[in-house]
């Protein structure tokens, strides 16, 4: 038994699965294993060649190694590597920016950059690197390495994954591109109210890189929809959340808590981009406007702190059991500490606001939250270190980055302390304290990855990378870190953001500049490193770690196109490969040695396993699995991009005269014909995703893998309608509640549109009874006709618009106005989305659809009454009250 | 689930929910005591969603969970309207 009282089931693995990374035996010379058991896989064990990694039958797939496979992939495994080796290149990008940037701080005031360019450094540094690199990253990882862990072939959406992909590497290029349009954004990462608004910054670019991030944040959603539908509902047999590996369960908080943090974010950037583009007045109205984008942006922002940070948490607790040998201390209390911090993380927000008039009593409240937050913390702290002294630990290159992680993370968390203490931060916002502190946190969380980057790399490319060399790296990357973040700490006075500084403190400036350059020359070592072991690297093995203990590790290294050579399952304690028939032939609930079940189990490939994975390739080769590609993702990134650089012309509500403007309104128009014909183009598409039977769907079982996704999605857009309503309330409430009016006079037309969006709701019920009998001519009548009362909904929308347009009100007027149009618009966009998916449905009703399988209008319906839903509380919010 | 005659009684007392909202401000209560017509008015509303969201979305033959996922993202909202709304008082 292991010291929390887990069973720790021994391997079946022979000798050589006993010996360690670096070839030496065991260090604890024990049987017993981390986080129950030991991953080996036998050397029978099988490539399934029919959808091998280097083939042109993986269902229209190119071959792996040719660039088109890389345009048109959906598998989960190409997209993680895809993922990384882009969130890499941001690495670089913001990299060289904070070089510039220390290369100015060499000296106080002006020296190699512009004012203006180094503001534009300072802010596109801080953008690249918490949006563009660091989750991205994460994500790379956690999209190739958690279905292996899971057990499931791929995501729940493969195209939507293929999708959230292109859409980060578009809104990537569009930050890019920004530069070249006068300047890019310049008003500081955290983009500030009303620095964020064109009175301050201008440039075509500012609007480019915030429509840049609008288009990440959509990117993050369709992802957060996909990893959670996955994670919920493709566990293999067994595989309980109790047992769910550590760096999965990291991943599956985190991306919780992006569905609703970028949700708030999202509404922020839509406001902001109205505000840039339509002239809508919400950040400059002077009662509160910028106290408004700093509560949207916290609302966030904080809750994105622990989503950089839990999967680098999780790739230390994998690598702290696997170099170890040692399961977690605590193991169960961590994750609670997780979950907790999970929770806790969305009612800190304001600790970012002392400076700010917020009142004393909301800010002594969130003193004391934030002083909360950081006790789960001490508890896994503890955790991974007390988990280091009961085992032997093999200090090779992973291990190394997260050990040294730590290290920093635990002075990054104490010096944030002093930051929760309102008193204390009054000192120290706005100055280098900060920006020390979050680097220790931030950039302590890059440092495990960059672990999790040597861990997996053996598994994503079959090489072993060069020991030596990654050590040598390690030391200059934790020297050049410690020389270039800890003398600010000690440079403290420095003010943030701005390159002038008292000259006392020149020597620790250039100490940290020394230090990035150090910093900065590691990263070569690594890209050497890694790029050459990967054409000369030794052969890997499927698992170079001993003691390791996911299921990645059961099979070949690169894994084959699906995965596993059967259907994985838990049931017996153990990880194994099943033939379809066998699913239900395992243990109900005890391990094979009458042990209890374990959390992911000992990981091993069964006989049956072996005999059975041919029958699991003749079904690939026959065509009758999963589709791995698919070039309409691709297309709607390129759409996407195109569409938003046209938009980015669109400055106070018109193009501009002449060529600028006849380019950029070009652009938009052919942008969004891109987009919707990409669209179009994937609804058509024959595409076969993963089916089900499952095996671990709690908590939603009984509910299919789409449904769950509608219902996700709609949990998301419940924050976005929320943010945008609170937003309203906010603004009222600080103009004065009872003394606000109406912007229309009379709440008639809004009544009229109650009555529409009610009646077309049970229009919606009444195609899907006909459905559920049969009814081609009722389901017809009834889409008819909720399609009959949107176009009513809308038309009796315009109508009231343009009477109030005559009245020179206008989304530009006043906030009242800006609230009411841009609000009801919003609500308006979702009825012709839905419109335009019921028209679609409609022509397909003509030909008979839906008569065998009513889900369609189901799940159409679910977004259609979550639409008339949010309808029932803005009428009466801006019509009546 | 729900039957045809149920899903258009539903229809009816939605439709009339909507025309009672409006008949408050019309009859001047909004004037009189408004706090109170105010309670009134979000109380229907909140009464709507809960029969649309429980009969029309099914959430009511649903497992529990769904509600949770929906009640999660209702409760961040209304966290960040409230506390947010209070900060400026």
């Amino acid at each position: 038994m292991t010291t929390d009282g887990q069973p720790m089931n021994d391997s079946t693995g022979d000798d050589e699965a006993k010996t360690t990374d670096d070839g030496s035996r065991r260090t604890d010379g024990r049987h017993t294993k981390a986080d129950g058991g030991h991953a080996t896989t036998d050397s029978e064990f099988a490539t399934p060649s029919g959808a091998g990694t280097d083939t042109e039958d993986g269902h229209g797939l190119p071959p792996l190694g040719s660039v088109r496979r890389y345009l048109v992939t959906t598998n989960h495994k190409d997209v993680g590597v895809l993922y990384i080796v882009t969130a890499l290149f941001f690495l670089i990008f913001g990299g060289v920016l904070a070089l510039l940037m220390r290369l100015q701080l060499w000296t106080a005031g002006q020296g190699l950059l512009s004012a203006g360019a180094y503001n534009q450094a300072v802010s596109i540094h801080g953008l690249i690197m918490v949006f563009w690199f660091l989750s991205p990253f994460a994500f790379g990882f956690a999209n190739y390495i958690v279905p292996l862990q899971i057990g499931a072939k791929d995501l729940a959406f493969p195209r939507l994954n293929a999708l959230s992909y292109w859409l980060y590497a578009a809104s990537g290029l569009l930050l890019g591109v920004s530069f070249f349009q006068g300047a890019s954004f310049a008003g500081g990462w955290t983009m500030y109210a009303p620095l964020d608004l064109p009175m301050y910054t201008p440039e075509v670019g500012s609007t480019t890189a915030i429509l840049a991030l609008l288009l990440f944040v959509v990117s993050i959603t369709v992802s957060s929809v996909n990893f959670l539908t996955t994670m919920h509902r493709m566990r293999a047999e067994g595989l309980t959340l109790r047992r769910l590996p550590l760096f999965t369960w990291t991943i599956l908080l985190t991306v919780w808590m992006m569905l609703f943090a970028f949700a708030a974010l999202l509404a922020a950037l839509m406001i902001l981009s109205s505000d840039r583009l339509l002239g809508t007045t919400y950040f400059s109205f002077t009662e509160g406007g910028s106290l408004l984008w700093a509560h949207l942006f916290w609302f966030f922002g904080h809750p994105e702190v622990y989503i950089v940070f839990f999967p680098a948490l999780g790739v230390m607790a994998e690598t702290f059991q696997t170099f170890t040998g040692r399961r977690l201390v605590g193991r169960k209390w961590f994750i609670a500490s997780m979950v907790l911090v999970a929770l806790q993380s969305f009612g800190v927000w304001m600790h970012h606001m002392f400076l700010t008039s917020i009142n004393l009593q909301v800010k002594t409240l969130f003193m004391a939250t934030t002083i909360g937050i950081s006790l789960p913390f001490d508890l896994m702290v503890f955790s991974l270190i007390y988990t280091m002294i009961k085992g032997r630990i093999r200090f090779v290159t992973p291990f190394l980055f997260t050990f040294g992680a730590l290290v920093l993370f635990i002075v990054g968390g104490i010096t944030g302390v002093f930051l929760g203490a309102v008193v204390l931060d009054y000192e120290f916002r706005g100055t280098y304290w900060v920006v020390a502190h979050f680097h220790y946190v931030m950039v302590g969380g890059v440092t495990a990855l960059i672990g999790g980057l040597y861990y997996w790399y053996p598994k994503i490319t079959g090489k072993m990378y060069d020991e030596f060399l990654g050590k040598v790296h390690f030391a200059a990357y934790f020297v050049g870190f410690n020389l270039l973040y800890f003398p600010m700490f000690l440079a403290w006075e420095t003010p943030r953001r701005v390159f002038d500084y008292p000259p006392g403190l020149t020597p620790w400036h250039q100490l940290a500049t020394i230090g990035a350059f150090v910093l900065g020359a590691s990263f070569l070592l690594m890209f050497y490193n890694l790029t050459a072991s990967l054409f000369t690297g030794e052969e890997a093995g499927d698992n170079p770690w001993a003691y390791s203990t996911t299921a990645e590790w059961t099979v070949p290294s690169p894994p084959p196109l699906e995965n596993f050579p059967g259907i994985p399952s838990y049931r017996s304690g153990s990880i194994d490969f099943l033939a379809e028939d066998e699913r239900s032939a395992i243990g109900s609930g005890t391990a094979a040695d009458g042990g209890e079940l374990t959390d992911g189990g000992v990981a091993t490939v069964s006989d049956q396993a072996t005999d059975h994975a041919p029958g699991h390739e003749r079904i690939t080769d026959e065509g009758e699995g999963e589709d791995h590609a698919s070039i309409w993702p691709l297309a709607i990134g390129v759409g996407a991009f195109v569409l938003l650089l046209g938009a980015s012309g669109f400055q106070g509500a018109s193009f501009p005269d002449g060529f600028a403007g006849t380019f950029y309104a070009g652009l938009t128009g052919i942008g969004a014909l891109l987009t919707g014909g990409s669209l179009f183009g994937l609804t058509r598409e024959r595409f076969t995703g993963p089916s089900g039977p499952f095996g671990e769907s709690w908590p939603f079982d009984g509910i299919e893998n789409v449904k769950t996704g509608v219902w996700i999605f709609l949990a998301s857009d419940v924050v976005l309608f929320g943010a945008f309503i609170g937003s309203y309330v906010f603004i009222r409430v600080a103009q004065g509640w009872v003394g606000w009016e109406p912007v229309p006079h009379d709440p008639l037309p809004g009544l009229v549109n109650t009555y529409l969006l009610l009646t077309s709701s049970f229009s919606v019920v009444l195609a899907m009874v006909a459905a559920e009998k049969g009814s081609k001519r009722g389901v017809v009548a009834s889409l008819g006709l909720t399609i009959a009362l949107g176009i009513g909904f809308l038309l009796n929308k315009g109508i009231e618009w343009q009477e109030l347009f005559h009245e020179g009100l206008l989304l530009s007027t006043n906030v009242r106005t800006s609230t009411f149009f841009l609000t009801t618009g919003l609500h308006a966009l979702h009825v012709i989305a839905g419109l335009v998916i019921a028209i679609y449905m409609l022509t397909r009703a003509t030909r008979g659809a839906y008569l065998e399988d009513e889900r369609p209008i189901e799940y159409f319906g679910l977004y259609w009454h979550f639409v008339d839903i949010v309808w029932l509380f803005l009428f009466p919010l801006f019509y009546i009250l | 689930m729900a039957s045809t005659k149920l899903y258009a009684a539903i229809y009816v007392v939605l439709f009339a929910f909507a025309t009672l909202q409006v008949a408050v401000e019309e009859l001047g209560f909004l004037g009189e005591a408004y706090w109170v017509a105010f309670g009134a008015i979000i109380v229907l509303s909140f009464l709507k969603a809960l029969v649309v969201a429980g009969y029309y979305q099914h959430l009511r033959y649903e497992p529990r969970s769904l509600s949770y996922l929906i009640l999660t993202g209702l409760l961040a909202a209304l966290a960040l309207t409230v506390a947010a709304s209070y900060s400026i008082t």
